[in-house]
């Protein structure tokens, strides 16, 4: 697109931009080289399922939040840190004082503290935890929201099932479905703009434009003669993807936000990222997740939460405060989590290390019991006192209660039977309302 | 005398003398009248030392703080020391004795963390600042509330000028002020950005340490230039002023970029400075730097992680508190125990007896 043709509009400028469609679109389709013969669910169930309203926005802090400088605190402790623990909303729960917005709303919110996984390297820590810790059984598992994506499909507002709101480039991730073949990907919003040339060229009428389209849609069919379901599906799916969003521009335009909205969330990254979220969420896509980089707090873990985590508290008490005056909360899954915590030692450079023994991860609506803590760590936050609960205990506890029934808690990829989550794990029932 | 010179005077040789702590100490001071070794960590515990003899002697811990006690100074005259919490919590105790209790405390005297802590040259007012955006002035004597400094950033460091007329505090973005404690206004700001980044979403950095020469001509600052590689680590780094003129001297940065954060610095009254940094473990350097030369006469690591320095009053002998935490990611147990960190206090000869006492800076 033509850059002149943007200069009156608050839409970001080209240069902006990450994204275009024919690079999406080429993404896709060479994602779909590899697209795996899974087959959906049983029709009547998948109908189901779809007309089913849960949504779900992650929270990814990527590098590990300290859960002793947020979710956990342990105040006047050998391993307690500088910060106080301060009171919630919630009577008897308290949470680290970095998190003073978010204490208003944990009346909203579960934290669970008894959270205990297994790897200790981002390498292996992201992709398990985002994966949901499945069994190895040859294939590559999908991320979270490539899972809701599959299992509940798009909303009936259209929109795009899984979107991901990042820092730096976006584009169409395919490596996020794993053997759900790249239709399940995610559509990326590089730094949350919008993909590149998203507007109608202005020398393109609507009536040229649908022309164009039905044209594209002839050649489509005729491409698809003799060639894999899956391929061609998967072309024009992200073509129709784009059409939607060009239909909903709108959800870009920063000159609509209200000043309300920019003081409480925020200008920065994140803040800007988390509103995004919130008006994704309105528009009715399923999944939208939501990363954050640059949580790992090896060195000066003090100062760095001092910094790091009021740019997490505010934008996402913000958040939940709007889900909940909207009503969105009974349909919303709202979840933080990091590939691990961070160790209870703090090291010589003032800084803590990777932790995955005893941490916590926060979560609230669609079905999560509202206001209370589940699990428990002991007095210096060292190790989990009690059950421990790996991500797989997790993975079921969000399937469930995002509606997805038990009897479909199972993939058919190509006649191979896999457990949607971690067989050995049930839900965690005390998160359950 | 040039650095060669300074050298073979000054250059620290180890006694054998080293405190082992169990636990993270921020800083290890030891007191005006040579006798005490006073430190404080991550624990609320003040500790203490009888230092007199040719043993170390542990004394009970002033207990009372609720969280990280980051700052201590003694009041000059007195057997007094002023400690400060990561709560708010500002007391005055006596050091020399076993009365544990403080001799009056004020558990809000800020609103959370108070990073930094000065008592003016004549020992009356005490002056405080942290993450609450005020510095506050104190009476030694009774903790009544002089006066009320508000400040544009979190305070990292204070300092009053030996002439008690003037109050320097450096704060996270770099800057620092001369406040005229009289008026309560800042009379003039110092440029010390250099020493704060913000390095991808994280603020770091921050003028870390202030400590003026005896006789006040020139200001020292020390903290961290251009971190990288993701752990907000940068390269050591102290700032010499000239006080009167405003104007930075000299930029004196050491090692590589991952020696970390200069904690400590001061200058001694011959006039060169002295520095400590610490970062991972065996990163970190103790340098002496004589102003106007390129490079520091003296730079070691061989004693690493150093977190602060301090001169005893003989001017032979300097206590040099190193932290002993190895970083790791994941369960690291010894005999099946969850290990912390700990800390370990170098006093180290510098000075031979003989040594002429060069005037003060």
């Amino acid at each position: 697109m033509n850059p002149r043709f943007l200069k009156n509009t608050a839409l970001c400028r080209p240069g902006e931009h990450r994204l275009s469609r024919r690079r999406m679109l080429g993404t896709v389709v060479a994602g779909a080289a590899g697209l795996s013969l899974s087959r959906l669910l049983e029709p009547a169930v998948a109908e189901e399922l779809r007309q089913n309203d849960k949504q779900v926005i992650l929270i990814w802090l990527d590098g590990g939040m300290s859960q002793l400088e947020s979710w956990d605190p342990k105040p006047n402790t050998q391993f307690g840190g500088p910060f106080r623990a301060i009171p919630t909303s919630v009577p008897g729960i308290e949470v680290c004082e970095l998190l003073k917005n978010t204490a208003k709303q944990m009346h909203h919110l579960a934290v669970l503290r008894s959270v205990c996984t297994q790897d200790n390297s981002h390498s292996a820590g992201v992709a398990r935890i985002n994966r949901g810790d499945p069994k190895d059984r040859g294939v590559v598992y999908p991320f979270l929201g490539s899972a809701v994506a599959k299992l509940l499909g798009p909303t009936s507002s259209g929109m795009p099932p899984y979107i991901w709101i990042k820092p730096y480039s976006g584009g169409f991730k395919a490596s996020d479905a794993g053997f759900l073949g790249a239709k399940y990907g995610a559509l990326a919003l590089g730094d949350g703009k919008p993909p590149e040339n998203l507007l109608l060229n202005a020398s393109i009428s609507v009536a040229d434009n649908e022309l164009r389209n039905e044209l594209r849609a002839r050649f489509n069919e005729r491409y698809a003669v003799g060639r894999r379901k899956e391929r061609t599906e998967a072309n024009s799916y992200v073509y129709d993807l784009a059409q939607t969003l060009m239909r909903r521009e709108e959800l870009f335009d920063e000159s609509t936000l209200s000043d309300r909205d920019r003081e409480r969330y925020g200008t920065h990254e994140l803040g800007r990222h988390l509103l995004l979220a919130r008006k994704m969420a309105e528009s009715g896509v399923r999944f939208v997740k939501v990363n954050s980089y640059h949580w790992d707090s090896h060195g000066d873990n003090f100062n760095a939460c001092d910094s790091l985590i009021p740019q997490f508290d505010k934008p996402f008490a913000a958040l939940i405060e709007d889900l909940a005056e909207r009503g969105m909360m009974e349909k919303v899954l709202v979840i933080v989590m990091s590939e691990f915590g961070r160790t209870p030692k703090i090291n010589s450079h003032v800084g803590r290390d990777h932790w995955p023994e005893a941490w916590s991860i926060a979560m609230g609506g669609a079905g999560i019991k509202k206001g209370i803590v589940s699990g428990k760590t002991n007095a210096e936050g060292t190790f989990v006192d009690g059950p421990e609960h790996d991500i797989g205990h997790l993975f079921h506890t969000w399937f469930k209660t995002l509606g997805v029934p038990p009897e479909q808690m199972e993939y058919d990829n190509q006649g191979q039977p896999l457990p949607v989550a971690n067989e050995t794990c049930g839900p965690i029932e005390e998160l359950l309302a | 005398m040039d650095g060669a010179a300074l050298l073979a005077q000054f250059e620290p040789k180890p006694t054998g003398i080293v405190v082992e702590h169990p636990r993270q100490l921020f800083q290890a001071r030891i007191s005006p009248c040579g006798k005490y070794l006073i430190a404080s960590g991550y624990d609320a515990a003040v500790e203490r030392w009888d230092i007199t003899g040719d043993e170390i002697k542990p004394l009970n811990p002033l207990l009372g703080h609720h969280a990280w006690v980051q700052c201590l100074a003694f009041v000059p005259g007195t057997e007094r020391i002023v400690t400060a919490d990561s709560w708010g919590q500002l007391a005055v105790w006596p050091y020399i004795d076993e009365a544990l209790a403080p001799i009056w405390k004020n558990d809000t005297a800020h609103d959370g963390w108070i990073r930094a802590l000065a008592v003016s040259p004549d020992g009356k007012t005490i002056a405080t600042g942290g993450n609450d955006l005020t510095v506050r002035l104190w009476s030694t004597d009774d903790g009544s509330l002089q006066k009320e400094l508000p400040h544009p950033d979190k305070v990292f460091s204070l300092a009053f000028h030996p002439a008690g007329m003037s109050l320097a505090s450096g704060d996270l973005k770099g800057i620092i002020r001369d406040w005229d404690i009289a008026a309560g206004t800042v009379k003039r700001e110092l440029d010390a950005r250099v020493l704060y980044q913000f390095d991808r979403i994280q603020e770091c950095g921050g003028v870390r340490q202030l400590a003026f020469g005896a006789a006040g001509k020139q200001l020292v600052c020390a903290g961290q230039k251009t971190p990288g590689g993701g752990f907000s680590t940068g390269f050591p780094c102290a700032l010499l002023y000239d006080w009167e003129a405003g104007q930075l001297l000299q930029e004196m940065q050491v090692g590589a970029n991952d020696d970390g954060i200069a904690y400590d610095a001061l200058i001694h009254p011959a006039g060169f400075v002295m520095a400590t940094s610490c970062a991972f473990p065996g990163k970190g350097h103790v340098w002496f730097w004589k102003p106007g030369e390129e490079k520091p006469f003296y730079q070691s690591n061989a004693i690493p992680n150093g977190r602060s320095l301090s001169l005893h009053p003989d001017g032979r002998r300097l206590a040099l508190l190193v932290s002993v935490s190895p970083n790791g990611n994941g369960r690291q147990l010894v005999d099946g125990v969850y290990q912390g960190g700990s800390s370990k206090i170098h006093i180290l000869d510098y000075a031979p007896a003989e040594a002429a006492r060069p005037a003060s800076s």
